[in-house]
């Protein structure tokens, strides 16, 4: 078991989540997203995010439109469908319910370092 | 001084230094690796390269400025490495999802497992391709070695052909889930489940659509809405197609590899062992060099044949192997190419060498060689054959029997029983013996030497004329068609007697003067003017002829003869002889001859 596998697991776990949550209140395009999740941290390199929203587009969750832009290639504005709204709402519940567990659990037993 | 190349990505024009393009390509080969197409590769690619050409872009701050390796290497490094790219699917796999759709785990892909090799990682990632152990493989490696060394040659096919496994994403590739019978069935009851769920959800969407039709609802979105359901349905069915579609592909490419492979090493196995053992003179493969009239060297032959035949069987194997293995390296255009004329020029030195072997026998030269015997006119002349210990024993002409022999002083020859006997009338008062030799060659004297150089002998002994039942020549002659004829012309009124094993070897056909038949053997003859008599020849007679005839006046059976008429009755029988008419009976038996009248 690597310590690498375990924080790779973890992450990827939330990111889709995280994606999603980024995209609640309005659109954007990859780089924004990008700098969103690199700002906190949650995203060491921008690879890891192609496959994740190409499988989030093709699972109904996000939809995407063109839009021109003044400096380079038209980009991508992805948004959230109805479905993906409502499993963002779902993951919310989910992760704050995990969130308050693991808070209960890390706080009674630390992990040991 | 570098060289710039020019590339559009993501519609955008850029100027690259030729290293860093080279650095970027091999960058997206290995991310398109990453994935297959299931996951939508394309468009992930595409994304990827259009965040590329962004980044790009923020760093080109002139128009004419150029993209070197360190932008490239920064770029890189904002994207991260091809395995960061990697989504691992098991994480996903168990989460509920809300449509049927679920990715498709990664094929397992073969590679070169370097880190585990003993020579190229063959061997070990053929083990994870096909999920066994090493040690099977490089036992099968070690058995194939010992069997002719043909797994050398397998070896460093797939050595060259499979590309090693570098990165991690590779290496995580190499090591897929293993194929077997329940993944197999999962992934069809996946494929039917997806089609029955879709099929589901389009009939809900079909009635949704028309109750809100009634509520005048957008039709458009609606319809749009239908569509996306049914395209989904139909892809489902599509993914099944294609499933048994890979099924059927992987199934031939096994097939065309096995078929290639087994060719490649028969071929190489048999060309190899006649041409290299023809060159280096190994004895009992003398044969091949005797057949082969046109004196091509036959290791020049054997590589022509392996090309010929060798290059589109390589082909079906790579065929196979790159049904099989989908990032089967490329074997260039160059060694395509360098094949392909290779190939052709190996099947038109093939034809130039046919055709100059059948010229070999296009002149057909006879040479003739009489002889007198001194026998005079009033003796039987016996004929028979003789054998040679050393060649064959037996006396039976066979007209495409050559071969391959030793004489008495241990030499090489070609030796052939093609022997054909003829006999003809002639009005000389002594005997002639004429050996007509013949034999094929590219031309006229050629053939004439080759004819010449035919080794046959008879000998004339108490009135036997012994003819060899055999001819031989020197193996350099090669086998051309050679056959001798002899043909004896024999004085009017001489008696001639063939004796028993000369059967065969006489000419059977009644042309061109020829009087003997097979028929005639063992029976003295008498040579006439173009014709000959049988003296002793049994009378054709049938010994056991019966001939009975029953009619209502005539009777003939083995019991005598009776004729019977209607005032006369004769009876021949074995008591004797009886003829009775109305007025006279006569009888003769053992008693006497008895005449009565009536009187």
């Amino acid at each position: 078991m690597k310590i690498e596998n375990t924080k790779a697991q973890m992450r990827k776990g939330v990111l889709e989540f995280c994606i999603l949550s980024v995209l609640k209140d309005e659109d954007a395009y990859v780089a924004e997203i990008l700098s969103t999740l690199k700002d906190a941290k949650l995203l060491v390199v921008e690879g890891t995010i192609y496959p994740l929203l190409t499988r989030l587009k093709n699972a109904g969750l996000l939809n995407y439109r063109w839009e021109e832009s003044t400096s380079g290639p038209p980009r991508k504005y992805y948004g959230l469908t109805e479905t993906g709204k409502l499993f963002l709402k779902e993951l919310d519940t989910t992760w704050s319910e995990l969130h308050h567990a693991v808070t209960i659990v890390t706080s009674q037993k630390p992990p040991k370092k | 001084m570098n060289k710039t190349v020019n590339i559009n990505l993501a519609g955008i024009f850029f100027h690259i230094d030729e290293d860093a393009y080279l650095k970027l390509q091999r960058y997206l080969e290995a991310i398109k690796r990453s994935f297959t197409d299931s996951q939508g590769r394309s468009e992930i690619i595409a994304d990827i390269e259009a965040r590329i050409a962004e980044l790009f872009n923020e760093r080109v701050q002139m128009d004419r400025q150029v993209i070197r390796v360190k932008e490239v290497d920064e770029v890189i490094s904002i994207m991260g490495q091809p395995e960061d790219y990697l989504v691992d699917d098991e994480i996903f796999e168990d989460e509920p999802q809300p449509t049927p759709r679920r990715k498709k785990s990664n094929a397992r892909k073969l590679f070169r497992d370097t880190n585990n090799s003993y020579i190229g990682g063959v061997s070990s990632g053929l083990a994870h391709y096909l999920g066994i152990d090493a040690i099977w493989i490089r036992l099968v490696w070690v058995l194939l070695f010992f069997g002719f060394g043909t797994g050398i040659l397998l070896y460093i096919l797939l050595w060259v052909l499979v590309p090693e496994a570098k990165t991690t994403a590779e290496k995580i590739m190499m090591t897929g889930e293993p194929v077997n019978i329940s993944n197999i069935e999962k992934k069809i009851k996946d494929g039917f489940e997806n089609v029955s769920e879709t099929v589901t959800d389009v009939a809900k969407n079909v009635s949704d659509s028309v109750s809100n039709a009634t509520k005048n609802i957008d039709f458009e979105k609606q319809g749009s809405r239908i569509k996306s359901s049914s395209r989904s349905f139909f892809e489902a069915i599509g993914d099944i197609i294609m499933f048994f579609f890979k099924v059927i592909a992987k199934f031939i490419g096994v097939l065309l590899i096995f078929i290639g492979a087994a060719a490649l090493i028969a071929l190489i196995i048999g060309l190899f062992s006649v041409g290299v053992a023809n060159f280096v003179h190994i004895p009992g493969l003398d044969l091949v060099d005797i057949v082969n009239a046109g004196e091509t060297p036959i290791w020049f032959v054997s590589l022509l044949t392996l090309f010929a035949v060798g290059i589109p069987f390589f082909f079906l194997f790579y065929l196979g192997l790159k049904i099989l293995v989908n990032n089967l390296k490329s074997i260039g255009n160059v060694a395509k190419f360098t094949l392909l004329g290779l190939w052709i020029i190996s099947v038109i030195g093939l034809i130039v060498i046919g055709i100059r072997q059948a010229s070999e026998h296009a002149f057909d030269e006879t040479y003739v060689e009489k002889t007198e015997l001194p026998i005079t006119a009033i003796d039987t002349l016996s004929i028979k054959m003789v054998g040679n210990d050393n060649l064959s024993s037996s006396f039976y002409r066979d007209h495409s029997d050559f071969k391959l022999a030793h004489d008495d002083e241990g030499n090489k020859i070609i030796y052939s029983s093609d022997i054909d006997i003829r006999v003809k009338s002639t009005t000389d008062s002594v005997i002639t013996v004429a050996i007509e030799k013949s034999a094929d060659g590219r031309d006229y004297q050629k053939a004439r030497a080759r004819a010449k150089n035919i080794d046959y002998n008879f000998e004339l002994r108490n009135n036997v004329l012994l003819l060899d039942s055999y001819f031989t020549t020197d193996p350099k002659n090669k086998f051309s068609d050679q056959e001798v004829d002899v043909v004896l012309y024999i004085p009017e009124n001489m008696i001639i007697n063939f004796k028993k094993n000369t059967e065969s070897y006489i000419y059977y056909r009644n042309y061109d003067g020829n009087l003997i038949r097979r028929q005639h053997v063992n029976y003295n003859l008498k040579i006439l003017d173009n014709d000959l008599e049988c003296l002793d020849c049994p009378i054709e007679e049938n010994e056991d002829m019966e001939i009975e005839i029953n009619m209502p006046n005539v009777k003939i059976n083995e019991n005598g003869i009776e004729v019977r008429s209607e005032e006369n009755h004769l009876k021949i029988d074995e008591s004797g002889i009886k003829a009775e008419s109305d007025e006279v009976k006569l009888n003769i038996d053992k008693n006497g001859i008895h005449i009565n009248t009536e009187d």
